[in-house]
C-alpha cells in the first residue's frame, strides 16, 4: 500500500515537473498572444532556431556556455526586432486572421534558416545536468525524480517572477496591459504599439530559448521540437490565453494528467495515451470553460 | 478669425475616404481657436467621428484617408504624423465609447495617459493627485478594475487619462452617450473646469445639441459629411433652423438641413 503510494506520488511529482517544461514553451505563447490576441504559430520554430543556435555557437565555433547563450538571446531579440519591422509593422492595420497567418508563415522561415545555418542533424545539448533521478531525494524521499525536471521547475519559477514583476511594475509593462486590453486606445493616448511589440517579441524570443534548452537537453536538439511545442496548445486551452499563471498551472495539470493517465490507464488502450490525452482533456476545457482557468474573462457590466 | 494664429486647428476643406471608395466627408472646415472650447454637432452618421479622426491621424488605422484640404495643428500641418507623434505634441483624443482598460485599476488607467511622457514616479504621483482634484470621484474608486465602475466614471477615467499626458487640445468624441443628464452635466462642468483652468483647446463632437451649445463657445454643425451652419454658440442656440431640427422644437416635420435648402429654393422658385 505505502509501496503503490509512492508510486503514485512519483508519478504525480515527476509528471508535474515534466509539465513545466510544456510550461515554458507557453509562456511564450501567452507574451505574443497578450500584445497581438494571435496565435504565434512560429513559436515552435522560434524554440527550435534559438536553442539550435545557441547549439551552433558552442559546437561550431567553440563559443563558451554563457557566451553562447546570450549571444542566443541576443540573436532572438534581433528576429524579434526583424519580425516587428518586416511582418508585423506592414500588417499593422491587419485582422488578426492575417497575423495569424503570417505566423505560420515566418514559422517556415524560421525553420529553413536555422537548418540552412546549422544544418539537419540532431545535435545533443549537455548543460551538465543530468536526465536522471536525484540521488539525494531518492534516499530520503523514496521518490526518483529527475535533476533537469527539477531545474526546468526552478527556471519556470523565476521566468514567471520576473515576468511578473516586469508587467506589474515597469512602465513597458502598463503599456503592454493597455495594449492587451484595447490597442486603439492605447495608441490615442500616445503608447506606441510598436514598442510594445518589439517587447513581446523579444522577450517571446528569449522564453522560446530557454524552453528549447530545457527539451534539447531531455530529447535532443531536433526538428521534433517544433512539433513539441504545440502541445502547449491543450496548455493553454486550460490556463487561459492570456494569462501567465494560466501557462504554468495549464502546464502543471497537462504534465500530471498525461503522465497519471498513462501509467493508470493507459494499459487498457494499449498504452502511448500521453499523446493525445491531453487534447481530449482540452476538448472538455472548451466545453465547459473556454476561457480557460485564469483566461482574462470578458467583463461585461449589466 | 483671421489671424490664424489665434486658431490652435484650422481644417480647411477636407474630404476623407475610407478603403478609397466610401466617401464620409465631402467638404468640413473648421476652426478652434486657442483656448476655446468648440462643438461639432450633428447626426449619427454625419462625420462628427471622422473628422475627429483625421485630426488626431487616427483615419489610418481604419483604412481612412485625408484625400483633399490641409489639416494645421498649432501652425504645422499634420500630414506626417502618426497618433503617438499627435500626443507629443499635445493633441490628445478621448475616443467615442470611452475605451478604458477593463482589466486595469482606475488609476493605472489614468497613470497609461502618461506614457508618452517621462517622468519620474514622483513627478507622476503630483500630476495624478492635481488630475484628481478635477475627478473626485475617481479617487475614491482609484483601485477598482475600470471595466465594474459606471459608465460616468469611465468617461471621466477616458478623460482623465487623456489629460495625464498634459494636453493643450482636447479631441473629445461623445463624451456624454448613453449618460443620465445629471453625469451629463457633471461631465461638461469638468470639461469647462480643464478648459479655463488648464487652458486645454476642446473640440467636441456631440449628439446632445443643447447641452453642448450652453457648453461652448462656437460651433459647427454638420450633415453627410459638410458643414451645413456655424456660428457663435449664442447664435445658434437662438437660431430657429437649429432649434426645429436639433432641439426638437418642431413646425412642420422638416428633418434636416437639405429638407430646408430644398423649401427655401422651391420659394424662391414661386417668386420668380
Amino acid at each position: 500500500m505505502v509501496d503503490e503510494l509512492l508510486f503514485f506520488m512519483e508519478v504525480l511529482v515527476g509528471g508535474l515537473l515534466a509539465g513545466t517544461m510544456y510550461s515554458l514553451v507557453a509562456l511564450g505563447f501567452v507574451l505574443i498572444f497578450k500584445a497581438s490576441a494571435t496565435f504565434n504559430f512560429s513559436q515552435g520554430a522560434m524554440v527550435f532556431f534559438s536553442v539550435l543556435a545557441f547549439c551552433g555557437f558552442m559546437q561550431d565555433f567553440n563559443i563558451p556556455f554563457v557566451l553562447a547563450f546570450i549571444l542566443a538571446a541576443f540573436l532572438m531579440v534581433v528576429v524579434g526586432l526583424c519580425t516587428e519591422r518586416f511582418v508585423l509593422r506592414p500588417l499593422m492595420n491587419a485582422s488578426e486572421d492575417t497575423v495569424l497567418m503570417a505566423t505560420i508563415g515566418l514559422g517556415y522561415v524560421l525553420e529553413g534558416l536555422a537548418q540552412a545555418a546549422w544544418g539537419v542533424e540532431v545535435r545533443r545539448l549537455d548543460l551538465g545536468i543530468g536526465d536522471f533521478p536525484v540521488p539525494w531525494i531518492a534516499d530520503n524521499l523514496k521518490l526518483f525524480i529527475s535533476a533537469l525536471d527539477i531545474t526546468a521547475g526552478l527556471v519556470a519559477a523565476v521566468m514567471i517572477i520576473g515576468l511578473f514583476l516586469l508587467f506589474k511594475y515597469t512602465k513597458i509593462g502598463l503599456g503592454l496591459r493597455a495594449v492587451a486590453d484595447d490597442a486603439g486606445a492605447a495608441s490615442s493616448i500616445g503608447i506606441p504599439l510598436k514598442h510594445i511589440m518589439l517587447l513581446v517579441w523579444s522577450a517571446a524570443g528569449v522564453v522560446a530559448l530557454v524552453a528549447g534548452c530545457m527539451w534539447g537537453a531531455r530529447a535532443g536538439v531536433q526538428f521534433a521540437l517544433v512539433d513539441l511545442a504545440l502541445k502547449a496548445l491543450p496548455v493553454l486551452i486550460i490556463g487561459g490565453f492570456s494569462s501567465i499563471p494560466g501557462a504554468i498551472i495549464g502546464g502543471l495539470i497537462i504534465g500530471a494528467v498525461e503522465k497519471v493517465l498513462e501509467v493508470y490507464i493507459g494499459p487498457f488502450f494499449g498504452g502511448a495515451i500521453e499523446g493525445w490525452a491531453p487534447y481530449v482533456l482540452a476538448i472538455f476545457f472548451l466545453l465547459y470553460r473556454p476561457e480557460g482557468l485564469f483566461g482574462e474573462k470578458i467583463i461585461r457590466r449589466v | 478669425m483671421s489671424n490664424t494664429s489665434a486658431n490652435i486647428l484650422d481644417i480647411k476643406n477636407i474630404e476623407v475616404m475610407y478603403d478609397n471608395v466610401i466617401l464620409a466627408l465631402h467638404d468640413v472646415s473648421l476652426k478652434v481657436p486657442k483656448g476655446k472650447v468648440v462643438a461639432l454637432l450633428g447626426a449619427n452618421g454625419a462625420g462628427k467621428s471622422t473628422t475627429l479622426k483625421a485630426v488626431s491621424t487616427m483615419l489610418a488605422s481604419e483604412r481612412g484617408k485625408v484625400t483633399k484640404g490641409s489639416i494645421d495643428y498649432d501652425g504645422t500641418s499634420i500630414d506626417k504624423q502618426n497618433p503617438s507623434q499627435m500626443v507629443g505634441l499635445g493633441m490628445v483624443q478621448v475616443l467615442e465609447g470611452r475605451r478604458c482598460f477593463g482589466h486595469l485599476t482606475v488609476e493605472e488607467n489614468i497613470i497609461s495617459g502618461a506614457y508618452s511622457r517621462k517622468l519620474s514616479k514622483g513627478d507622476i504621483n503630483q500630476e495624478l493627485e492635481k488630475i484628481y482634484t478635477y475627478f473626485i470621484r475617481l479617487k475614491e474608486r482609484r483601485k477598482s478594475q475600470a471595466a465594474f465602475t459606471s459608465g460616468g466614471e469611465q468617461q471621466m477615467i477616458a478623460v482623465a487619462r487623456a489629460m495625464m499626458a498634459k494636453p493643450k487640445m482636447l479631441l473629445l468624441d461623445e463624451p456624454t452617450m448613453g449618460l443620465a443628464p445629471q453625469l451629463v452635466a457633471e461631465i461638461f462642468n469638468i470639461v469647462k473646469e480643464l478648459n479655463q483652468k488648464e487652458g486645454v483647446s476642446i473640440l467636441l463632437a456631440e449628439q446632445n445639441t443643447n447641452v453642448a451649445l450652453k457648453n461652448s463657445d462656437y460651433g459647427y454643425i454638420i450633415e453627410t459629411g459638410r458643414v451645413m451652419l456655424d456660428g457663435t454658440a449664442k447664435s445658434l442656440l437662438s437660431n430657429d433652423q437649429v432649434k426645429e431640427l436639433y432641439l426638437g422644437i418642431s413646425k412642420k416635420g422638416r428633418k434636416n438641413f437639405r429638407d430646408v435648402l430644398k423649401e427655401e429654393s422651391l420659394t424662391k422658385k414661386k417668386i420668380n
